[in-house]
């Protein structure tokens, strides 16, 4: 008798086979670049300008915040209006990666009723998603860096690193919500308000050394305060990012992306049943 | 619409392609239509269940043999679909244990993967690539694809302009190209035209050799009749009979009819 090649059993929440699983998912690397450049198309389907919104959008945000600092606000603080485009860029990563994340899962049902793939891709598509929306807010910061004077050190390579945890840290949060609003259908309902809080209790339109000390031992709870704390330091301010803030916001990004990653696989098999 | 499984495997002509054991699959459905929180906390302390159990399959065990073309008749509800989702591993069952023994290529719905917005080119990507297909294959079988869904110009406009019969067409040709050593169809031969039918049983015809097994779905009994050398009839999750084309077809004809009798004899 041959050795079958795949057996399918009753489920049981535990992990599947990883190797299997991860060379199934390396294997559809293509479709999932495919998929999410053709989910990026579909979201600006029809509109005149089309893929230029993705360097409209980061333009016309950095344009309001400059219309509400420079002119209604009287300020000419270069550092200020370089923190909130700055920090406004990179929260906006982690926010379109949850606003992604949260359906990709419930809104994949055709696909995964029909199609069998390691069904991690649908967040991870989400993710790439944010980035892609990203990546022209850099250049636009760059721009915008260059105008109002900023300063340059090399501390500033510090980015790369801060951006790998910004987005280990979307790919987890991304992971998570995708799973939990299989099971609680509410979280996307919610998911505007959680979005909402975390963009006023992290360091975006303030700084965060105006924050207390007492409420900052507070901020240890939200996962990117520090992280677009030091984003601010490295980008605008061109210094080093304190450690503290860095490990805090790489225990964060690991804890969200293991717990979420974990708790995603042993749960993918029920999804389809869950539709 | 496809996939196909990653693995390659080899295998000998006439040896077991899958092999269901004693399979049963319940699905629990909420009764709400959407698992919220709200409805969690209504229902919580009160001990009231808010989901329902579903026998989908009931103890079902067939053994499919290489260079076996076999059909699943049965009513609406019977399991059909339930059946190949186990068998492709997009469901996993709550009973028994499925083998198999090859690289599974399904086409259980047609255009899954799609987008709309895109082109018909784009889409032949995306469909190849969500079926497991590397852009090399799709490459190379472009050609055969687009002739094969007769779109002609219409390949480059976005698939939202196509009719349903174009659109099943395009879906149809990109699941014919790939070559499985398992291959499961449901429903997915009733597309198009007359003309494009008579093609798409054509190309399923190609695909009966001796190292290959195929799982249709069909409603379409002649066709069942006309293409499988075996035929298994569910009935609400149970295994009613299987064996020869033409009796388990005539079996279930003659049940259907004596069902329909019977609720004629009621409504009077």
């Amino acid at each position: 008798m041959e050795k079958p090649v795949v057996v399918y059993e009753p489920f049981r929440a535990g992990l599947p086979p990883m190797r299997e699983y991860l060379r199934s998912l390396w294997s559809r690397r293509t479709f999932i670049a495919e998929f999410s450049r053709s989910e990026l198309r579909e979201q600006n389907y029809g509109s005149v300008f089309g893929q230029l919104w993705l360097i409209l959008n980061p333009l016309l945000l950095s344009a309001v915040y400059f219309l509400l600092i420079y002119v209604i606000g009287g300020s000419s603080d270069a550092n200020r209006f370089g923190h909130l485009t700055a920090n406004l860029f990179l929260f906006y990563l982690i926010a379109n990666s949850l606003t992604g994340g949260v359906k990709a899962i419930t809104s994949g049902q055709r696909l995964i009723l029909n199609t069998s793939f390691p069904r991690v891709m649908l967040p991870i598509s989400a993710t790439i998603i944010a980035l892609f929306k990203f990546m022209p807010t850099l250049i636009v910061f760059a721009i915008i860096h260059a105008v109002i004077g900023l300063p340059y050190s090399w501390q500033m390579l510090w980015a790369i690193p801060i951006l790998l945890i910004a987005l280990i840290m979307a790919l987890g949060m991304a992971i998570l919500i995708s799973c939990i609003n299989v099971y609680f259908r509410d979280i996307s309902s919610m998911l505007p308000y959680l979005t909402r809080s975390l963009l006023y209790l992290s360091p975006i339109l303030y700084e965060a050394t105006n924050v207390s000390d007492r409420i900052k031992t507070l901020e240890i709870a939200n996962p990117i305060f520090f992280l677009l704390d030091s984003w601010s330091r490295v980008v605008v301010h061109a210094q080093a990012p304190s450690m503290n803030g860095l490990m805090h916001a790489t225990a964060w990004a690991l804890f969200l992306f293991i717990s979420g990653t974990y708790f995603f696989l042993s749960r993918e098999r029920d999804f389809a049943v869950r539709l | 619409m496809i996939s196909l499984s990653d693995f390659k495997h080899e295998h000998s002509p006439h040896s077991v392609a899958v092999s269901v054991k004693d399979l049963g699959l319940t699905y629990t459905t909420s009764i709400d239509k959407k698992p919220t929180l709200k409805a969690r906390l209504k229902t919580l302390g009160r001990g009231k269940k808010h989901t329902r159990i579903v026998r989908a399959l009931n103890d079902v065990s067939i053994d499919v043999h290489y260079g076996t073309v076999l059909g699943i008749i049965g009513s609406n509800g019977a399991g059909k679909s339930s059946l190949m989702r186990v068998i492709s591993g997009i469901v996993p069952p709550t009973q028994g244990r499925v083998e198999v023994y090859g690289s599974v290529s399904t086409l259980l719905a047609l255009g899954v993967g799609f987008n709309p917005s895109m082109t018909g080119r784009d889409n032949v990507y995306l469909g190849g690539l969500a079926a497991g297909m590397s852009r090399e294959e799709i490459d190379s079988n472009f050609d055969a694809i687009a002739d094969f869904s007769e779109l002609g110009e219409a390949i480059d406009a976005p698939m939202r302009t196509y009719s349903s019969g174009m659109y099943a067409r395009l879906a149809f040709s990109v699941a014919a190209v790939v070559e499985p050593d398992i291959l499961i169809i449901d429903e997915a031969l009733s597309t198009g035209d007359a003309k494009f039918k008579e093609k798409s049983l054509n190309r399923i015809k190609e695909l009966r050799t001796a190292d290959r097994a195929l799982i249709l779905v069909s409603h379409a009994l002649a066709t069942i009749e006309d293409i499988c050398n075996e035929v298994v009839w569910l009935n609400k999750g149970k295994l009613m009979m299987r064996g020869n084309p033409s009796e388990v077809i005539a079996a279930y004809r003659e049940f259907v009819d004596a069902r329909k009798s019977a609720s004629s004899d009621e409504d009077v």
